[in-house]
């Protein structure tokens, strides 16, 4: 690396700040906050390694050290969880990390007007031990729900697996502060008012510092929706015997306009073949079952048992077979830890090596999902034609909208790597194939990601194709809201808003 | 923060010690499992973490730092200290996803707190100490104990002082052993113990000379201390003709399940029996009878090294449940995989602040539920619990389980 500008007394100012107890310099706290679980550069890793990094306690906290990092003009990348699947937490310009993981209090339960306002360090699952006392939950669902903090959820805008029910990360979050790139603090919702849910005053510009991957600035506070605590749940999972059936019923589960109907997944034959390779932990299955399609549904006891035998009823006339309650139950149960295990890596003679889980998404529409599956698996197909080092773990497609669960979908296809083993062949070759991935989507109408983000090496590079005049506006929004570079530098292409300018 | 710390850079080389590759080829694979999964399940539920909220403190970290060290970023002195901030309980074990849904078929299990014991004790071969563990065994090592603070003197004189008038024997077939904590501070608990045995009709001795179990030393890092220690223990096991060792200690449990077998191979034939399990039997039985009522509500802590480590939850439940009198408002074992004590893995003798604020927290969980009294089954966890409970304004007892039995069984007298 270059020599560093985060310096004695840069560190001593951070202490002013932060205290002598949430300054970091030590190797250890520097190399542990490189990666987050998206795919990295293992032999790389060194590049990525932030100079310091700060535990702020408060906002104000937060406001001081992004001004002195603009007067010192030191990069800045906010880390939350560290559990996001693109790489808005990994630094690639070392600086300041500014991790807000011992911001975490819950600062007021509002039972009357349905809100909670937090922290942006406090995870969904610790909240909701809370909640729940009082007989209400933030249903924000996503597979890192046991881990992941509500700061990152805002900062890639995040999907929730329970979204076509309760809505999404956006749909959730009624308001929040930001440290903005130059340290003001200001509140975003729709309009003012902290705890309303929809106004037509101003810009909407709530949704502009949603799932910026800490490029605009690091949120602080946060006010959350309440909904009831469900009363009543219901799971559903059909087996089909090829993808076409499959892919057709899902469609008329999504379309049912079942109110409490929170999500479709359907799992394609590669996912199906993946989790068999543990063929005593996943359902067991007759060989003729080459699809899943798992439903959901919440809400009150008066609505749920109804709507469940509507729902038994539909997937059953497109040609599932209902797979029983005690594997539709358990399955649902276990959505966050079920469907990615290193342990399950294989080599293509068979042999199981430790890989890393890797997984692209995008959202795209259904009626595409069969031609966009075919050309995904073929690009991961000779990826590993190429290198051994590459396993293709199979595809989902979840239900994508918020509330209506219906015309697009979140699909992933998961892939395992050998990283013990990566190279910078096999990266480059991996970064490439990335980038194809993404084309697909952007070429059947869709968009390159559905819930990670779409600042990952690869798929970056399309980024300007798929928002056309929109990419202009994004980098015009960057200069003038970040006018030094200093939130997340090179994230997102965002060196390009400042093409031009002095160095 | 010492200027030392800050002067290193990232890339500025790591000083391979001696057995750092050793270790790393050994845990390399362990540790990409989770490295590569990077689910972080783990994190909430580990009781360091949910006070620190520090990365470097994660079991994730723990393993991060294997790969990180293959790759030359890190060396054992760059994250010995890290190592410091683990209890040991098993949260994140039991929380992986590897562990949950694909370790039978693989035999394959998440062994965090096995890597941080062999990260300790790489550190120790390295000669990079802790100096309050290194204090604490160098104490052990002299007076065969650990150096608790308690009433009684830390002595080989005085191991036994708390069997003072119960004429209990040396030696036989079965052997009552006290840990450390028991035999110099919370003396009742093994008092109970032996009054409960012997009330049941079970016959049993006490060692001719009793050494720490050697665990402790073992969770530091200084395995060839513990193995000394060991060696006299069992020695003195076979030397009495002892077939039977009776612990009510978990963390005893564990060394003697564990590390002795570990150590000593298939010589190692002792029946080890937790007091806890053989307890629920008697009252089932009927060879112990719980008659006096005990007026408390109650919630049950469970030791970490029983519910976690061990998978014993059901016998502590159904002793309570015995108990006439008593109503106990429960908390089921999974919830509590994220309580702790913060009493285990040497985190009280060098982070005692941290070990009190996991305590203040795991009492405020009892409070919530409106008790008077929070009982637990590891005697290390009750000094930290007791402190936190009568610190506040609505004070909570701590007893243990055997006080409240032996209490129910007319053995004790209500605590003042």
């Amino acid at each position: 690396m270059t020599a560093t500008l985060v310096t004695d007394p840069v560190i001593d100012e951070l202490i002013g700040i932060c205290g002598t107890d949430n300054v970091f310099a030590d190797r250890s706290s520097r190399v542990n906050r490189a990666r987050v679980p998206a795919p990295f550069p293992v032999h790389r890793w060194a590049e990525h390694v932030p100079d310091v990094v700060v535990l702020p306690t408060t906002a104000e906290q937060v406001s001081e050290v992004v001004k002195l990092a603009n007067r010192h003009r030191i990069p800045v990348v906010p880390r939350a969880g560290g559990t996001g699947l693109t790489d808005g937490a990994v630094p690639l310009r070392h600086g300041i990390v500014v991790d807000v993981k011992l911001m975490n209090r819950i600062l007021e339960i509002d039972l009357d007007d349905r809100t909670v306002t937090v922290q942006p360090g406090i995870n969904m699952l610790k909240l909701n031990e809370e909640l729940q006392k009082h007989g209400v939950i933030y249903p924000d669902d996503p597979a890192s729900y046991p881990c992941s903090l509500v700061g990152g959820r805002i900062g890639t805008s995040g999907w929730s697996l329970i979204g076509g029910r309760y809505g999404h990360t956006r749909d959730l979050v009624i308001s929040f502060q930001i440290a903005l790139p130059t340290g003001e603090l200001i509140w975003v919702g729709d309009g003012g008012g902290r705890k309303v849910r929809k106004s037509s005053t101003g810009y909407q510009l709530k949704h502009l510092f949603m799932g910026h991957q800490g490029t605009l600035g690091i949120v602080t506070e946060a006010v959350l929706e309440l909904v009831p605590r469900p009363e009543a749940e219901f799971a559903a999972f059909f087996s089909y015997p090829d993808y076409e059936t499959a892919w057709r019923s899902t469609g008329a589960l999504a379309k049912s306009g079942l109110a409490t109907l929170a999500g479709v997944v359907l799992f394609d034959e590669w996912k199906l073949d993946y989790l068999r390779r543990d063929d005593e932990a996943y359902i067991p299955q007759s060989d003729d079952v080459r699809c899943v399609v798992a439903t959901a549904m919440y809400g009150t006891t008066d609505e749920v048992r109804p709507g469940a035998r509507r729902l038994l009823r539909i997937g059953q006339e497109t040609g599932g077979a209902y797979l029983g309650d005690e594997i539709s139950q358990g399955d649902w149960a276990s959505r966050h830890d079920r469907y990615a295990t290193p342990l399950h890596g294989r080599l293509r003679d068979g042999q199981v090596v430790p890989m890393s889980w890797h997984c692209e998404d995008a959202s795209i529409n259904w009626s595409k999902l069969p031609q966009m599956r075919r050309e995904w698996h073929d690009i991961v197909a000779r990826l590993g034609d190429r290198f051994r080092i590459f396993d293709d773990w199979g595809m989902f497609a979840y239900t994508n909208g918020a509330f209506k669960p219906w015309g697009d979908y979140l699909t992933e296809i998961d892939v395992g790597i050998w990283e013990q083993e990566l190279d910078d062949a096999s990266w480059d070759a991996w970064v490439t194939a990335k980038r194809d991935i993404a084309a697909v989507a952007i070429a059947h109408g869709g968009s390159i990601s559905a819930c990670h983000g779409a600042c990952r090496a690869g798929e970056v590079d399309l980024v300007p194709a798929e928002l056309g005049g929109g990419w202009d506006v994004m980098k015009k929004v960057k200069r003038v809201l970040d006018p030094l570079n200093i939130m997340n530098p090179g994230k997102y292409l965002l060196d390009q808003a400042y093409e031009g300018d002095p160095a | 923060m010492s200027s030392t710390e800050r002067a290193q850079g990232p890339t500025g080389g790591t000083d391979d010690g001696p057995g750092t590759a050793e270790f790393v080829q050994e845990w390399r694979n362990a540790a990409y499992n989770c490295y590569s999964s990077g689910h972080k399940f783990c994190r909430e539920v580990c009781p360091v973490m949910q006070v620190t909220r520090n990365e470097v403190h994660t079991p994730t970290a723990f393993h991060a730092n294997v790969v990180a060290m293959e790759q030359g970023l890190l060396s054992i002195e760059d994250v010995a200290r890290d190592y410091v901030h683990c209890t040991q309980c098993g949260a994140c074990e039991l929380r992986c996803p590897n562990t949950l849904y694909t370790g039978d078929f693989y035999r394959f299990r998440t062994r965090t707190v096995q890597l941080v014991k062999a990260v300790r004790a790489l550190a120790v071969d390295q000669g990079i100490h802790q100096p309050g563990w290194q204090r604490w065994v160098e104490e052990t090592d002299r007076q065969r104990s650990e150096p608790v603070l308690g009433e009684v003197p830390v002595s080989q004189e005085h191991v036994a002082d708390w069997a003072a008038g119960l004429n209990l024997p040396v030696g036989g077939e079965t052997i009552l052993f006290c840990d450390c904590e028991g035999a110099f501070h919370r003396t009742s608990v093994p008092r109970a113990a032996a009054m409960l045995l012997k009330a049941a009709g079970v016959e049993f001795g006490l060692m001719r000379e009793q050494w720490c179990c050697g665990g402790p030393a073992a969770e530091m890092g200084y395995t060839d201390r513990a193995r000394e220690f060991a060696r006299h223990n069992v020695d003195d096991w076979r030397a009495v003709g002892a077939r039977r060792i009776i612990v009510f200690d978990p963390h005893d449990y564990i060394t003697f399940t564990e590390d002795y077998p570990a150590w000593f191979g298939d010589d190692y034939d002792f029946e080890i029996v937790l007091f806890v399990e053989l307890l629920a039997e008697l009252v089932r039985d009927g060879r112990i009878q719980l008659t006096r009522p005990v007026d408390r509500t109650v919630t049950y802590h469970d030791a970490c090294r029983l519910n976690k480590r061990k998978g014993v939850h059901a016998a502590p439940r159904e002793i309570l449940r015995a108990v006439p009198g008593l109503t106990f408002k429960d908390v089921d074992h999974v919830t509590q995989w994220s309580y702790c004590s913060g009493a285990g893995g040497g985190l009280p003798i060098e982070r005692p602040d941290l070990t009190a604020e996991i305590s203040r927290r795991r009492v405020e969980r009892a409070a919530d539920l409106g008790v008077d009294t929070l009982v637990s089954a590891c005697v290390w966890s009750e000094r930290p619990l007791t402190e936190q409970g009568g610190k506040r304004d609505d004070p909570i007892q701590v007893l243990d389980l055997l006080e409240i039995v032996a209490l129910s069984a007319g053995l004790a007298e209500e605590p003042a």
